[in-house]
């Protein structure tokens, strides 16, 4: 039983050592000027080590520092203050 | 006085842009749209998605004599539609503050400017539309349309130089009767966009803008 419960606090540790990678594809994003914005609002979170804007894709590729993660709450939150819509948020 | 703070209005804005008349939150635009008739120099604020506010100064010349105005901006995105493809906005425009006239009327008195602004785009598209209407109780009323169309032969990625040609109409019936077209040139590369082109009576254009 103490072997276990260590395991799975091991586990769960190891889990939020990773970065996240996150996929989200955008609508409306035709302008890489206007893109700029949203590079720009995810280069200011304190969790995102690195932000790329892929417009064939309309993706964009949020990679958190190790550690850290960033809500979905939030990311369509900044997505929309940069004038865009949320289509699709993918965890891998 | 009035026309030395129009001056060192300008010279502030020389370095900058004309664009959405309301970007992301918490950006800032600075542009600079030049002709012989016309100059129009911004500096915006966008305090949410949906509010700019700024300083603006717009030069209307005709036969050499100059009308000057300048005003505070407030900015508001009314509609917007985001597909996959295409994003689509209208703006409506106001401002209030002097001009100074040397057209038909000369003038110094408070001026107020509406207006709006449509536009729809996709990656090798753009279409737009944009009316602003100046009036002032003590000197002559002003009006300028412009109308613009453009393609780019090739969808350039984020990190890439864009290339675009375009086809501007203006209408500014106080001071030219006829429509001013001009074919341009237009390219923009991460925050920066500029502009160029000569108008069919051969009267240049450049525009230059930055966002950050």
């Amino acid at each position: 039983m103490k072997y276990a419960t260590i395991l799975v606090m091991t586990s769960l540790l190891s889990i939020q050592a990773y970065a996240a990678e996150i996929n989200v594809k955008v609508s409306g994003m035709v302008c890489s000027m206007c893109a700029q914005g949203i590079q720009k609002k995810f280069s200011n979170e304190k969790s995102v080590e690195k932000i790329k804007v892929n417009l064939d894709n309309k993706l964009v590729q949020i990679l958190t520092k190790d550690g850290q993660n960033i809500s979905d709450e939030k990311i369509k939150e900044l997505i929309s203050e940069a004038g865009y819509n949320v289509a699709e948020i993918e965890r891998k | 006085m009035l026309k030395r703070l129009f001056g060192l209005i300008t010279l502030l804005l020389s370095t900058s842009v004309m664009s959405h008349p309301v970007i992301y939150k918490g950006g800032t635009v600075v542009s600079s749209f030049n002709m012989s008739s016309y100059s129009d120099n911004q500096l915006l604020y966008s305090f949410s998605s949906r509010w700019a506010t700024g300083l603006n100064h717009w030069r209307f010349t005709k036969d050499q004599q100059n009308t000057e105005i300048g005003l505070a901006r407030l900015n508001y995105l009314l509609w917007r539609r985001n597909t996959e493809d295409s994003q689509a906005n209208i703006y409506l425009l106001s401002g209030a503050g002097m001009m100074d006239s040397e057209i038909d009327k000369k003038s110094t008195a408070v001026a107020f400017m509406s207006g709006f602004e449509a536009d729809w785009e996709t990656r090798t598209l753009y279409t737009a539309l944009k009316h602003y209407q100046f009036n002032s109780p003590a000197t002559s009323d002003l009006t300028m349309t412009q109308a613009r169309i453009g393609f780019s032969p090739f969808e350039s990625d984020f990190e890439n130089l864009q290339s675009w040609f375009m086809l501007q109409a203006m209408y500014m019936p106080e001071i030219e009767k006829k429509i001013i077209l001009t074919p341009m040139l237009r390219f923009f590369y991460k925050n920066v966009l500029w502009e160029f082109g000569s108008s069919t009576r051969g009267e240049w254009m450049l525009n230059l803008m930055v966002h950050y």
